[in-house]
C-alpha cells in the first residue's frame, strides 16, 4: 500500500531524513517512533504529498505523492500535528463542508459521536479545547472514507478516556481494511495498535520489527525491586556481576542489570540471611527497548556526535 | 452538495460573521459618493464638464475605488490570512482544487462591490442626482473591470505567505493602479503616450468604460477586451500559482 525507498530530504546543508525506506501492506498498522527532530513528521509529509522530497521514491496505492492528484487525495486521508480551521468556523460546518470535497463520504453525524463531538457541533473551532481539537483533526482525515490514512501524534494532549476512545475507533477501522501509519511518542499506543513498528532515528531507520519482536531483541536492562525483612549494605549488590545499579527509593531497593539480575540477587541476599519481600520485576517494554536503541545510536557514534544529537533535539543550533 | 457550493456558502457564512475588512474598505467611497450627491451645486450639470454635472464626472472614479479597493485589499485578506494559519495546508490533503477556493472568494467579494455599486447610483439617484445614460453599458463595463481587478486580486491571494505583507503589497498596487485609471492626472490630460499605455491597464481601461457609458456612450471594445484578457490571464495566473503553505 505504502512504499518508500531511499527517502531523502534536505534543508540547506541539513539533511532531515537520509535514506527511509519503508513499506505498509494493506490493511496493516505500522507505528514511526523516534526522538524529537528525527525526522518522523519530514517523512510522513513526504508521504503525503506535503512537502517535495529531495531523492528516492514513493508510491502510495501505486500513486506518487508528488503528483497530489485528486486520486491520491481521495485514497489518502492526513490528521495534523498542527491543523488549524478558521476561527468561527463551527465543528458542524467543517464536517458538512470536508464531507463535500470527496465522492465517497463516511457519514459526519455518525463519526462527530465516535469521536465524541456530538455536543460540540455548533462550537466555534476557537472555543474548542485542545483535546477537541485533536479529534476533530482526527474526523476530517478520515470523513473521507480513505484507503489509507496518516496519524501523527494522534493522542498528544488527549485525556486517558479520549485517548482509549480514539484507540477503539482505530480498531474498528482496522476491520474495515484501512491501512495506517502513526506516528507516535507514545510507547503504549504503538504496542497496543501497530503491527509492525520502525524506529527513526537522525533521518535513519534504526530498527522496524513487531513491538514484540523490538522489545524482546534488545538488550535492556532488566528492573527489579524489593522491600529487604532486614537492612542490607546496597554496595553488597552493587559487586554482582549482573548488577548495573542500585539505588534506594524510601524502605525499597531498585536494582537494575543483566536478563539474569533478579535471580543473582535474590541469591546473594539469602547468602546474608535476608530475605527479598513485596519483589517487583519489570519486563523490557518498548520504552526500555527505545532508550536502548536510540543510546546503542549515540555509543557507535562517540560522545561529541551524541552532545551534537542531543541539542540538536532540544532545539539548540551553534 | 458540490465542493464549490459548500465552499461558497461556508466562506459566506465566516465572511458574514468576520465582516470588519470588508466594511472598512468599502465604507469611504460609498459614503463619498451618497454625500457628494447630496449637495444641490454638485448635481448641477455644468458647461465646462459637457453638460454633465461634477457628480456624474465622479461617480465613475468613486465606483472604480471602490471595487479596486476591495479586489487588492480585502479579498487576498480571507486567504492570506488562512495561509498564515494553516487552515490553507489542511484544505491541502483534500482532494479540493485552488480554484474552488479562489473563485468562491471572487464571487463573494464581486457580490459585495456590486451591492456597494448599486448603492452607489441607486441611492444617489433617488436624492436627485443623475443616472449613468447608459445603464447597460455601465453594468457591463463595470462587471468586466470588477472581473479584472478582482482577479489582480486573486494573484495577490495565491502568492504571498504573510497577511500583512500582502497588505502593503495591495496598498501600492492600489496607487499604482489609480494613477492609471486618472486619479492624480485625468486621463484626458495625459500625454498621448502615458493614455495609449493608460488604455490598457486594467484600471485606465475601467476608468473609461464607465466615463463613457455615464455619457451615454457605450464602452469602446477596446477597453472591454482589454479588461476580459486581464480576467482572464489573471484567474489563469492565480490558479497556477496558488501556493498552500
Amino acid at each position: 500500500m505504502i512504499d518508500v525507498r531511499g527517502l531523502r530530504k534536505t534543508y540547506g546543508d541539513r539533511t532531515v531524513v537520509d535514506g527511509v525506506s519503508l513499506t505498509v501492506g494493506e490493511g496493516e498498522i505500522v507505528g514511526i517512533l523516534g526522538p524529537n527532530g528525527a525526522g518522523k513528521t519530514t517523512t510522513v509529509e513526504c508521504i503525503g504529498g506535503l512537502r517535495r522530497r529531495d531523492g528516492g521514491t514513493i508510491s502510495v496505492a501505486g500513486m506518487d505523492p508528488a503528483d497530489e492528484g485528486t486520486a491520491f487525495r481521495e485514497a489518502l486521508g492526513i490528521q495534523l500535528q498542527e491543523s488549524r480551521l478558521p476561527d468561527k468556523q463551527t465543528v458542524a460546518e467543517a464536517l458538512e463542508m470536508y464531507s463535500s470535497f470527496y465522492a465517497r463520504p463516511r457519514d459526519w453525524h455518525e463519526l462527530a459521536e465516535r469521536l465524541g463531538l456530538a455536543e460540540q457541533r455548533k462550537t466555534y473551532f476557537a472555543k474548542l479545547s485542545g483535546g477537541q481539537k485533536q479529534r476533530l483533526s482526527v474526523a476530517l482525515a478520515l470523513i473521507g472514507n480513505p484507503r489509507v490514512a496518516i496519524l501523527d501524534e494522534l493522542t498528544t494532549g488527549l485525556d486517558p478516556a479520549a485517548r482509549r476512545e480514539v484507540w477503539e475507533l482505530l480498531e474498528d477501522l482496522r476491520g474495515t481494511g484501512v491501512t495506517l501509519l502513526l506516528v507516535s511518542h507514545f510507547m503504549e499506543e504503538a504496542a497496543r495498535l501497530c503491527d509492525r513498528v520502525v524506529v527513526i532515528d537522525r533521518g535513519r531507520v534504526i530498527a522496524a520489527d513487531t513491538p514484540e519482536g523490538l522489545a524482546a531483541g534488545v538488550v535492556a536492562d532488566q528492573r527489579m525491586s524489593f522491600v529487604p525483612s532486614a537492612p542490607i549494605d546496597p554496595a553488597t549488590l552493587q559487586g554482582l556481576a549482573d548488577v548495573r545499579t542500585v539505588m534506594t527509593s524510601g524502605d525499597r531497593i531498585v536494582v537494575t542489570g543483566t536478563d539474569n539480575v533478579a535471580g543473582s540477587v535474590l541469591v546473594a541476599l539469602h547468602q546474608q540471611g535476608v530475605a527479598a519481600t513485596r519483589l517487583r520485576v519489570d519486563q523490557p517494554n518498548l520504552d526500555d527497548a527505545f532508550i536502548a536503541l536510540t543510546r546503542e545510536q549515540e555509543a557507535t557514534r562517540g560522545p561529541a556526535a551524541a552532545q551534537s544529537d542531543t541539542n540538536h533535539r532540544r532545539g539548540v543550533h551553534v | 452538495m458540490s465542493a464549490a457550493s459548500a465552499m461558497l456558502k461556508s466562506e459566506a457564512r465566516l465572511l458574514a460573521r468576520n465582516p470588519g475588512v470588508v466594511v472598512w474598505t468599502a465604507i469611504l467611497p460609498v459614503v463619498a459618493a451618497i454625500v457628494l450627491a447630496a449637495i444641490p451645486a454638485v448635481r448641477q450639470p455644468m458647461d465646462g464638464l459637457g453638460g454633465l454635472s461634477f457628480f456624474a464626472v465622479y461617480q465613475p472614479v468613486l465606483v472604480l475605488f471602490a471595487v479596486t479597493l476591495l479586489a487588492v485589499q480585502a479579498m487576498p485578506d480571507v486567504l492570506t490570512r488562512y495561509r498564515e494559519m494553516g487552515v490553507l495546508k489542511r484544505l491541502r490533503t483534500t482532494p479540493v482544487s485552488p480554484a474552488v477556493l479562489l473563485f468562491a472568494h471572487l464571487a463573494l467579494i464581486l457580490a459585495v462591490s456590486l451591492g456597494c455599486m448599486l448603492v452607489m447610483v441607486i441611492v444617489p439617484a433617488l436624492i436627485g442626482a443623475t443616472w449613468p445614460q447608459n445603464i447597460a453599458g455601465f453594468l457591463l463595463g463595470y462587471l468586466l473591470a470588477a472581473w479584472a481587478l478582482l482577479g489582480i486580486g486573486m494573484v495577490i491571494a495565491s502568492l504571498f505567505r504573510n497577511a500583512k505583507v500582502a497588505a502593503g503589497f495591495g496598498t501600492l498596487l492600489f496607487f499604482v493602479l489609480q494613477f492609471f485609471a486618472g486619479l492624480w492626472l485625468q486621463r484626458p490630460l495625459m500625454p498621448d503616450w502615458l493614455r495609449h499605455i493608460s488604455d490598457f491597464t486594467p484600471s485606465g481601461a475601467a476608468a473609461q468604460a464607465l466615463t463613457d457609458s455615464t455619457g451615454g456612450q457605450w464602452p469602446s471594445l477596446l477597453h472591454l477586451a482589454v479588461l476580459a484578457a486581464w480576467g482572464v490571464a489573471m484567474s489563469a495566473v492565480a490558479i497556477r500559482l496558488f501556493n498552500w503553505e
